[in-house]
């Protein structure tokens, strides 16, 4: 198979040799066709996974390498299904955080490396081209690392009927805007809100008058400020900002990209806006965009999917998060990101889903699995079974600060109300 | 007596790749029954980009019009191809169709403005054009808006009974769409508005002066490639399942590393985007693993072509050759000399 594929492309300078290999393999096709995989006995099961390694979304995926080869050492001894060993192999592919490429290498591990489950990670932009692929393809499929509203409905979900093959666990909006508003339930600070969101997944997502921020903030006593809709990459923020500065805005909140966010906070320094609490999604989850504001990013503040003080443990290892999180700062010599945990939750969740399949070599027996999955992870209950709609179950979300603390910046919990299991390092402290 | 002499287009190497052409036709169209679903994929995303690379070759390398806006035309199609089908419940494969019927359309009235720009500010031009075409789409909100749509399943499945007929016919469309562009192509420039375009490269004062309508020539060349563009957007967008303003008005994806095809095939030869193409889906099978690296090879695989062969791969070989698969030029041949 491989052989006809390199004589169609790359046989276009000797027609001849070309016509001949294509031939013989012509004749040849049937009998390899037929002797496919898919009939022998499934002693390997493999797994795709799309994750952008490089472009604007590369944080999200900085410690793929570390934490790939932890699992892979895991999987490498096997998992036990229905008595027998299974080998588990990952084949992983790099979606240079484009959607298009992330549809194209989902195509091409579905098709070409015919994985039996494939998962995805971080946004919406790896995220849903690759459960879109799965969902036509029929193929089991798992994400995480995007809120579930872009993912459900940003796919035109219908909550009724879900989808067939394709399940995502993560947080949702409701969580980001309770875990914000026990963050900014402080003494001191007055009521009224700016919005930032982005005409991107996300930012609809969040700044949705319906399903977004503006009812609950309304119902809990917050006057918002959303001077709408911002197209990424802006390089001027000052209408944002003299809306804000009329309001009388003390919090400022959204969902930004790093650079944009960047260009936000230099201005209003600029022009002279200083709100007392800044808590912005997505941009500031990163040691390294912290550290690249300097002193400004002190006090910045953040929601928190998953720390080292989280109280949870690998199901594959037994590892705490500490653990994992100090494994990753010792191998790589830089500063634990939220993502690391997510990405060993979903193989977490994949080699639970292989052990519970009855029957390995049916797509809809390995959907199954996914569906009845009951798993404490290292962020969480995992459960199908207690999701918002088909298809979407939720781990738990708090918020907090980036703090000084010993030599450098922390991010710190601050608050625990919509999730008491995690506990809190620190108070809030006002800019 | 004077000897006989006979204007002729086609070689002895023309007309033998010529017939070797149907036979690789032939077993092109067969694909479905030699290969698997993945190589059918791989083969008919590496025909809508041939087909892209030809489209934007005849543009520039024919008709003088230097875009680097054609992802205006690829991501028009595309949703053009999820509005029909979501909202009015075409079938997928007819959209197609309208996608390019309502291409042409849009192209029409934005030609006279954009050829008021000549060489680096029309491009310059058709680049802003795309950008607005982006930004119209990341408002319109029932497309999603910034954060973009995916194809419903059941649309997608409803094309075909089976996945096997699903995947032949989206192979055999993008066949089409690979093969006709390349053929319609070849028939333009070997017709009377080929002469007029070679004449309007070489020197657009003296073809004026000769009563060619420049003007006409080229906007029927932009109104046809924008329409062809359109189509090969939607059968793109269709196999990808989901579309958003930065991925369908990509200029990396739909017009950078077109071009890189056209430089590395050869500029302004028929062949030279079919070459290109396959030299990028070679690089792109083999390396694109490897992350930036990949990207840093391709960035000096055309450095390394534009130095050494600025005629580009198939542009040189022929050249030195003198060997032409699709020939267009006339030549005088004496009959003894045969």
């Amino acid at each position: 198979m491989t052989d006809i594929k390199k004589a169609t492309i790359s046989g276009h300078g000797s027609r001849r040799t070309f016509l001949k290999t294509t031939a013989l393999a012509a004749i040849a096709a049937p009998a390899v066709l037929r002797s496919g995989r898919a009939h022998a006995a499934k002693s390997t099961i493999k797994v795709g996974h799309v994750s952008p390694r490089t472009g604007a979304l590369a944080g999200f995926a900085e410690a793929d390498d570390y934490v790939l080869g932890g699992i892979r050492k895991m999987f490498d001894g096997g998992v036990d299904n229905n008595g027998r060993k299974v080998r588990i192999e990952i084949v992983s592919k790099d979606s240079q955080s484009n959607p298009n490429r992330a549809a194209e290498v989902a195509a091409e591990l579905i098709l070409k490396d015919e994985v039996d489950i494939i998962v995805a990670a971080s946004t919406p932009d790896t995220v849903n081209p690759v459960a879109d692929q799965a969902e036509v393809n029929g193929t089991p499929c798992i994400t995480t690392d995007c809120p579930w509203q872009p993912y459900f409905f940003g796919r035109n979900g219908d909550p009724a009927k879900g989808f067939q093959s394709t399940y995502h666990f993560f947080w949702g909006l409701e969580d980001v805007i309770g875990a914000f508003l026990s963050l900014w339930d402080v003494p001191g600070v007055g009521k009224s809100v700016g919005g930032l969101f982005p005409n991107d997944a996300d930012g609809n997502a969040w700044g949705d008058r319906e399903r977004g921020f503006a009812k609950p903030l309304a119902a809990a006593g917050f006057k918002l400020t959303d001077p709408g809709r911002y197209q990424p990459l802006s390089d001027d923020f000052s209408a944002q900002i003299n809306a804000f500065k009329q309001a009388g805005v003390e919090i400022v909140t959204g969902n930004m990209i790093p650079p944009d966010f960047a260009t936000f906070w230099s201005q209003s320094g600029q022009q002279g806006f200083r709100p007392r609490i800044v808590t912005i999604g997505k941009a500031l989850l990163f040691p390294s965009v912290i550290a690249s504001l300097g002193e400004r990013g002190v006090g910045l503040s953040s929601e928190i999917w998953w720390s080292p003080n989280h109280p949870f443990s690998s199901s594959l290892t037994g590892d705490s998060a500490r653990k994992l999180a100090e494994g990753y700062v010792a191998a790589a010599k830089r500063p634990w990101t939220q993502p690391i945990g997510f990405k060993h939750a979903l193989f977490e969740v994949v080699a639970d889903v292989v052990k519970r399949t009855k029957d390995l070599e049916r797509p809809e027996s390995i959907v199954e699995a996914i569906r009845t999955t009951k798993l404490d992870t290292i962020v969480g209950p995992v459960d199908w079974s207690r999701g918002p709609v088909k298809n979407v179950t939720k781990t738990p979300l708090v918020a907090g600060q980036w703090q000084k603390r010993g030599g450098g910046l922390e991010l710190v919990i601050t608050t625990n109300k919509t999730a008491p299991s995690i506990p809190v390092g620190g108070e809030l402290v006002l800019l | 007596m004077a000897p006989h002499v006979k204007i002729e287009r086609g070689t002895r190497t023309s007309r033998i790749a010529g017939r070797l052409a149907l036979v690789l036709l032939a077993a092109l169209a067969a694909a479905p029954w030699w290969t698997g679903r993945a190589n059918l994929r791989l083969l008919g995303e590496f025909y809508t980009f041939v087909a892209l690379a030809s489209l934007w070759n005849l543009l520039a390398g024919y008709a003088g019009l230097v875009s680097v806006g054609q992802q205006a035309f690829v991501g028009f199609g595309g949703y053009v191809l999820f509005a029909a089908a979501m909202f009015y419940g075409v079938p997928p494969l007819l959209a197609i169709v309208l996608a390019g019927v309502v291409g042409a359309l849009i192209a029409l009235p934005m030609a006279p403005l954009l050829f008021r720009l000549h060489g680096a500010y029309f491009a310059i031009g058709t680049w802003v054009a795309a950008e607005v075409f982006r930004l119209s789409f990341a408002q319109v909100s029932v497309l999603g808006g910034g954060s973009g749509t995916s194809l419903p399943a059941r649309l997608v499945t409803g094309i075909a009974a089976t996945r096997d007929q699903r995947d032949m016919l989206l192979y055999w469309c993008a066949l089409a769409l690979g093969l006709g562009t390349v053929a319609m192509i070849y028939a333009l420039l070997r017709s009377r508005a080929g002469l007029a375009l070679a004449a309007i490269r070489d020197s657009e004062i003296a073809s004026e002066s000769l009563g060619i309508d420049i003007f006409r020539t080229k906007l029927a060349i932009y109104v046809a490639t924008a329409a062809v563009t359109s189509m090969v957007g939607a059968l793109i967008f269709l196999q990808k399942l989901r579309i958003s303003p930065d991925a369908a008005f990509s200029v990396n994806d739909w017009t950078a590393y077109v071009i890189f095809i056209v430089v590395i095939g050869g500029i302004g030869t028929i062949e030279g985007p079919i070459v290109g193409a396959i030299v990028f889906f070679l690089l792109r099978e083999t390396l694109a693993d490897l992350g930036t690296i990949y990207l840093v090879i391709l960035g000096m695989v055309a450095i390394a072509v534009m130095l050494k062969a600025p005629r580009g791969l198939w542009g040189s070989f022929s050249h030195r050759t003198g060997i032409v698969l699709f020939p267009l030029r006339r030549r005088v041949v004496h009959p003894d000399a045969r």
